[in-house]
């Protein structure tokens, strides 16, 4: 008995309906995640890390210092430690990210201009962490430095603000964060993990509707006679929600959140559609090799869970090993990534996107091992039946 | 049942299912390798930069030379023109700018202070705190050049103005991790992660395949085996298999990737066994309430990012929203991330991170409360029915 094309995809719609498991995998579970992922970065930059001052010292210079690192918006100061063992158990234990300490001849050795030193230890197991309390630790010290030192220079001789302005500084600097004006981590971080995310949603979602099929009707009954249109049948469904789900995970970040967007919405939710079929040729690649569920999840989940450190973000593709380089490339969503990168924040011109469309298009290739793959085995099933 | 007959039973299932014995052997191998994988070269480097000198006088150059000689940055290109260098930053996706203003020799003299100005593509925030600490570093020990020439013109001895460049010094030095290298920062506090969620995949698809079972109206011996011994002979077999691939990440894998370690043996193996029972115990939970197998890998899978990033090992606490934070606290692998990094990482004594050892045993005491409940009321269920033998019963 041959179905029509649409009376099969209606047969995939009723089934993705019908099974509870992968009716919330598509519908309300991603919701879920992105919701519980933007509220995790809702506060966008840490403000109030805590960290410790030592001061052994308690001048008036001494005290003005630990003030300037207190009105940092990034940092909160508890100077109640009394001794390094103290401090150090609070770094130590994780209740502070930085400690500082003041000599106890720093207020008489400033006046002296014997430029006494600040030591502060700064926790860099939490990088991430430790990168933005020493940012606000050196922009503090600047003005602090810069106030100490043009108060000197108006003493001693420059009677102009500017002039003694410049002896303190010789040059000044202008800093740009380009294409992240206020260092938003939440934007940084969120444009990369709810593609990673997505990626994750796709192939997990590809390897249980298969595995549906092969769990309630069977593998080989399922494909029937005519395995491509059966599987053409499962994957423009699924295609199309995956579409949906990357088209809200953009509407949601530079529309709702209102995160800016420079390029051209039609190239992204082209490469979107085209990393979903790429995703959906992956995933349905490793059901297709091993016609196993559990085998297949699990190779499925090792394939996609690692895929945000592959992806660029936080470590610069240009350092990573060709081995990392060649790992990097078998995930459709880092190519997708690029351009999602590339449109949203320079809207690089079309060509620019072609070699990455190009790399997704390869996907055709795991694409095809599948349709060979359900082929040959809906000839073996049947050549098994008839027997 | 004896306990000999379960602890039988129970090694038969879980050395015999190949999905289990995939996901936990060869995922954690797997993942060992392949995770550390994209940051094997510890620090980004040499981020290709590109310079515009409207200046084109000597100490220009010599910034432009200063800049290029710090590890972190190469300038790899040369606009002249700030549109000629955006063109070229976008292109040839460079991953900074620098702009030497035009006379800022002669500024420089005439005591005007010029700005150097300094563009990153933050996108990339850690790759452009890299390549802003470069160009910052050598502008700064420019500027303080610069300073310490004007001292010694103004008749101040060399070594005075050495020290006198600057009113305070401040020293910053990264501890724990004293490379701030990425492996060190990823690897410990991931493989906390695998850990816990390869375990209870595996405990999930042994629980998940006998509840498939149940519900097909099938028995087992984990059907008729007493709860309590059940539970026990579980979450310790699934222990010691794990506490094998634990001395194999922080022995092997921690040398292997030269990831510097604190935490003396007795102290380690002390955290290492609530960590594992609270993991076992809660793969146990889930494997009882999925009715297929494979739903324990796609849950475990799926929560991965929100524990990863709700811990509080790349983003702070301090930051979550409290009920979230709240929640995830009741994962075991949020508090033993945290024990773990103090522990071993960053040396803390073992009576500082007693909060978190007794909230593991907290999960643990949480999970084996919640399991032997539910193995008990199925068991029960199943003794009323016809179905159950009443020998095993009785």
């Amino acid at each position: 008995m041959s179905l029509s094309f649409f009376s099969r995809i209606n047969r995939e719609l009723q089934e993705l309906i019908h099974d509870r498991w992968l009716f919330s995998l598509l519908s309300w579970i991603p919701l879920l995640l992105l919701a519980l992922m933007w509220l995790i970065f809702s506060q966008g930059i840490p403000r109030e890390v805590p960290m410790g001052v030592i001061d052994l010292d308690k001048s008036t210079i001494s005290r003005a210092l630990v003030r300037h690192y207190q009105v940092s918006p990034t940092l909160t100061v508890d100077d109640g430690y009394m001794a390094l063992h103290e401090g150090e158990a609070a770094l130590r234990s994780g209740k502070i990210y930085a400690l500082a300490v003041i000599p106890s001849d720093f207020g008489a050795n400033a006046i002296l201009g014997r430029a006494p030193q600040v030591t502060v230890f700064v926790n860099s197991q939490f990088l991430l962490v430790g990168k933005i309390v020493t940012s606000a630790l050196l922009q503090a010290q600047g003005t602090f430095n810069a106030q100490i030192e043009v108060g000197k220079n108006l003493a001693t001789g420059s009677p102009v603000i500017t002039v003694a302005i410049a002896r303190a500084l010789p040059t000044a600097n202008q800093i740009t964060p380009l294409f992240n004006i206020s260092l938003n981590y939440a934007q940084f971080l969120i444009s990369a993990i709810l593609p990673a995310i997505w990626q994750i949603f796709m192939v997990a979602a590809t390897v249980l509707s298969l595995a549906a099929v092969h769990r309630n009707i069977g593998l080989a009954s399922w494909l029937g006679d005519s395995p491509f249109r059966s599987l053409l049948a499962k994957f423009l469904p699924l295609s199309l929600i995956f579409w949906l789900h990357g088209a809200i995970i953009l509407v949601v970040m530079y529309v709702w959140i209102g995160w800016p967007m420079h390029g051209s919405w039609l190239l992204l939710l082209f490469t979107q559609l085209l990393t979903a079929w790429a995703s959906i040729a992956a995933g349905s690649l490793l059901f297709f090799i091993t016609r196993d569920t559990d085998r297949s999840m699990s190779l499925a989940s090792s394939y996609v869970a690692p895929g945000l450190a592959f992806m660029g973000v936080t470590f610069p593709v240009t350092d990573m090993t060709s081995l990392a380089k060649i790992w990097r490339s078998l995930l459709p969503v880092t190519h997708y990534v690029e351009v999602q990168f590339a449109q949203v924040n320079y809207g690089a011109p079309l060509t620019s996107a072609i070699p990455k469309l190009l790399a997704l298009s390869l996907f055709s290739l795991p694409m095809f091992f599948v349709f060979v793959l359900a082929y040959w085995f809906s000839r073996k099933a049947r050549a098994g039946e008839t027997a | 049942m004896s306990w000999w007959d379960i602890f039988i039973l129970e090694c038969r299932a879980i050395f015999g299912n190949q999905a289990i014995m995939l996901t936990v052997f060869g995922g954690v191998i797997f993942y060992s390798f392949l995770y550390p994988l994209p940051y094997a070269h510890q620090v980004p480097r040499e981020q290709k930069v590109v310079v515009v000198n409207l200046d084109g006088s000597q100490l220009s150059r010599k910034l432009e030379r200063m800049v290029d000689a710090t590890p972190q940055v190469q300038l790899s290109e040369r606009a002249y023109s700030v549109g000629e260098a955006q063109q070229q930053f976008v292109d040839k996706k460079l991953a900074g700018i620098l702009v030497i203003p035009e006379n800022f020799y002669r500024d420089l003299l005439l005591g005007k202070q010029p700005t150097l100005s300094f563009a990153g593509d933050a996108s990339y925030i850690l790759v452009y705190s890299t390549v802003l600490e470069g160009m910052l570093g050598a502008g700064g020990t420019m500027a303080a050049e610069v300073k310490v020439s004007r001292m010694l013109m103004s008749g101040q001895a060399m070594a005075l103005a050495k020290e006198q460049y600057s009113a305070i010094r401040l020293n910053i030095r990264p501890v724990f991790n004293k490379t701030m290298g990425y492996v060190s920062y990823v690897i410990p506090a991931v493989f906390i992660l695998i850990l816990h969620q390869t375990l209870i995949i595996g405990v999930g698809i042994l629980g998940g395949e006998q509840n498939e079972a149940r519900m097909k109206g099938l028995g087992g011996y984990w059907m008729e085996a007493q709860p309590f011994k059940l539970l026990i002979i579980r979450a310790l077999l699934f222990v010691a298999i794990y506490w094998i691939l634990c001395i194999y990440y922080f022995g092997f894998s921690f040398e292997y990737y030269a990831v510097q370690h604190f935490a003396n043996l007795a102290e380690l193996n002390l955290l290492i066994l609530p960590f594992l029972l609270g993991a076992a115990l809660l793969g146990i939970c889930i494997g009882l309430i999925l009715p297929r197998r494979e739903l324990a890998t796609l849950i475990v899978l799926l929560s991965s990012m929100p524990l990863i990033f709700g811990c509080g090992f790349i983003w702070p606490t301090e930051s979550v929203p409290a009920p979230i934070t709240a929640i995830l606290q009741f994962i075991p692998v949020v508090p033993a991330i945290k024990a773990f990094l103090q522990l071993n990482q960053m040396g803390a004594d073992f009576s500082a991170i007693m909060p978190l050892y007794k909230q593991m045993w907290v999960c643990v005491a949480l999970y084996g409360l919640l399991g032997w409940g539910i193995l008990f009321l199925r068991r029960r269920g199943y003794c009323t029915s016809e179905k159950g033998p009443d020998i095993l019963c009785g």
